[in-house]
């Protein structure tokens, strides 16, 4: 089918750039510029930016590379969105935008900025360093270079996917924790941190998760799923985030951090009552002394609203508890026999 | 009148019991019967999936199971439950070998997990099944006088994979739901971003800073109340209200509604029906 010539003339128009200013030698607080520059249909952000730098403003400043999705280097807010310039067609964000033919383009959050655009990885990197985000080899230094150190297709499919992490920084930016305290180990790390702790081949596992479970580290995670909504690589970060929780609570135990005892009374909770026993869910998790300290105001504010949780005799079973404990309990004989399979 | 199975979520049995109790004041209004699940047991909370997942594939199949025993979909009015629910769904339609383990437990139970009911929030029942001019024409006390802050939650929009009912960047529905009560919706720059709820007990500072970041915009953007379709989202954002935005330096605050106080409201319910005053912020 032929297209008539018209609609070809359609798929050009002119679009607002709205771009984040600002370099820190010379001005005293952040701005936008407007650059209206005609676009057409397949062009991406980043060539438009380029476009921009070439023929406007060449003092605008962006990190940019390989211009294919592969360097992670152009990781920017369009929109509002953390997401890579270079793989961001312009009229694909235009069909959603609230203001029409504008594009706001700004840093990445979460990151210190330099100028413009562009953001101070070295935080991130910091971090990496600090979680052990690499293999230390378990083969004998005399071994290495003689023979192939094998893994098995269905071990490699377990970090197949966090293997395609290209360290763009766009779930970095969109974190709601790291937002909230710029100490938090980040989701690009932690998804890192699951991919060596889930390879055989690796010797710093047991280190690595140890330091994985302190402040800052794998608990704080407060399951929004911003990270794994906008990965531009569409990686499930939280599958990798819950892989170390698992982890940590296999070998470590369900007694060794608050972020575990809390995740270990829903467990006895559903077996016993089919019901979370609220009342007593901030002392499991923190001991009495935090909970006295922390929520006796709000607790006090709680009994005059008769919002209080019941405590835990008045807590009502969920109906036909009996049998449903039953299948319970049988689901943790099948789950000890698959650790003991899994062991051998 | 539509016939639905509905969760009963445990947040909203013992600490936000508000929740059912305006539901069940209204459901026959709007032709909806609500068949409540007794013998449901808590979803995990977000929690139970990396404890163990097969104890949470079968928690929640037979959640679901519950639910088709009797022919009807299964409607949460918790966003985590939901999320919860809709993911262990997604596993066990996906995964034939632990649908069969599981299944072979159910049995004993006389249960089966099948696959064929729907599990859906509330809000998407409201907009979807009984409709917003349907909603609209049953208004008794249009909420015209009212800029309302829509706060969505993470767990009804992320990951879309497993929600996929608004678009997460730019969601809508509960816009339109208050353009049907009669009210005037804000652009609320946090209207997808987090409450904070689910780290309250293991980072409470981060938690309450996420919290404060969304009840200071509404206050700016002098918004009268802040509507939320969770009742997680309504306890960090209004039993913690006070620790939040003192530690913000935020001196003022906001009162949080939960989406079925809401429509009872535009229905015609009072506040006291509702149980609107059991909550911290008035």
């Amino acid at each position: 089918m032929t297209v008539p010539i018209d609609q070809h003339i359609e798929q050009k128009q002119d679009v607002t750039f709205r771009i984040f200013r600002f370099n820190p030698q010379v001005d005293s607080k952040p701005y936008f510029d407007d650059y209206t520059i005609p676009v057409e249909r397949g062009i991406t952000v980043l060539r438009s930016l380029n476009y921009i730098k070439e023929h406007i403003d060449a003092s605008i400043s962006f990190r940019a590379f390989c211009q294919a999705g592969i360097c992670g280097s152009c990781g920017m807010r369009i929109n509002g969105l953390s997401q890579l310039a270079c793989t961001t067609q312009v009229w694909e964000v235009l069909a959603k935008s609230r203001e029409p033919g504008l594009i706001r383009v700004e840093p990445l959050r979460n990151l210190p900025l330099i100028k413009d655009l562009i953001v101070d990885m070295d935080p991130l990197v910091d971090k990496m360093k600090h979680y052990s985000n690499w293999i230390d080899s378990t083969m004998p230094e005399s071994s290495m270079g003689k023979k192939e150190f094998l893994i098995s297709e269905e071990e490699f499919l377990r970090y197949d996917k966090a293997t395609d992490c290209i360290l763009c920084a766009s779930c970095v930016s969109e974190c709601s924790i790291l937002r909230a305290n710029k100490e938090y180990v980040s989701p690009a790390v932690l998804l890192k941190s699951y991919r060596m702790n889930v390879d055989t081949r690796d010797a710093l596992h047991g280190q690595r998760l140890a330091e994985l479970v302190k402040d800052h580290g794998v608990w704080d995670c407060t399951h929004c799923y911003r990270c794994q909504e906008t990965c531009v690589k569409s990686i499930p970060i939280m599958d990798a985030i819950h892989g170390i929780r698992e982890d940590a609570i296999e070998l470590r135990g369900l007694k060794d951090t608050s972020g575990s005892k809390h995740a270990e009374a829903f467990m006895s909770d559903i077996e016993k009552k089919g019901k979370l026993v609220e009342a007593t869910l901030p002392i499991r998790t923190n001991g009495v002394f935090w909970t006295i300290q922390n929520l006796l105001p709000m607790a006090v504010k709680m009994i005059m609203k008769h919002r209080t949780p019941p405590p835990p005799p008045l807590v009502k079973p969920a109906k036909g508890i009996k049998v449903f404990r039953e299948l319970f309990r049988e689901m943790t004989e099948h789950v000890k026999q698959d650790h003991k399979s899994h062991k051998k | 009148m539509k016939r639905y199975a509905y969760y009963l979520s445990c947040i909203n049995e013992s600490m936000t019991k508000e929740v059912d109790r305006s539901i069940e004041l209204w459901q026959k209004d709007l032709g909806i019967e609500f068949v409540k699940l007794h013998e449901g047991t808590c979803c995990g909370g977000s929690n139970l999936d990396y404890v163990s997942p097969k104890h949470f594939a079968l928690v929640n199949a037979r959640n679901i199971a519950l639910a088709e025993k009797q022919g009807l979909d299964l409607i949460v009015s918790c966003n985590t439950c939901l999320m919860t629910i809709r993911s262990a769904k997604k596993k066990l339609d996906e995964t034939p070998a632990l649908k069969k383990e599981v299944n072979d437990l159910l049995k004993k139970e006389g249960l089966e997990y099948r696959g064929t009911s729907e599990v859906r929030h509330l809000l998407w029942v409201l907009i979807d099944d009984i409709g917003l001019d349907a909603i609209r024409q049953k208004v008794k006390v249009p909420l015209k006088n009212y800029r309302i802050a829509p706060f969505y939650g993470c767990h009804i929009l992320r990951p879309s994979t497993v929600l996929g009912h608004d678009n997460p960047v730019d969601p809508s529905s509960l816009d339109l739901l208050i353009d049907a009560l009669g009210g005037q919706t804000i652009p609320y720059t946090h209207k997808n971003r987090c409450c904070g709820f689910h780290t309250l007990l293991v980072a409470e500072q981060e938690s309450l800073n996420v919290a404060a970041e969304a009840l200071e915009e509404a206050i700016q953007l002098k918004a009268d109340f802040i509507v939320t379709p969770c009742p997680l989202c309504h306890t960090s954002l209004d039993g913690y209200q006070a620790k939040a935005l003192k530690h913000a330096g935020v001196e003022s605050s906001i009162p949080i509604f939960h989406i079925s106080e809401m429509v009872g409201l535009a229905l015609g319910y009072s506040a006291k029906e509702l149980g609107i005053k059991r909550h911290i912020v008035s």
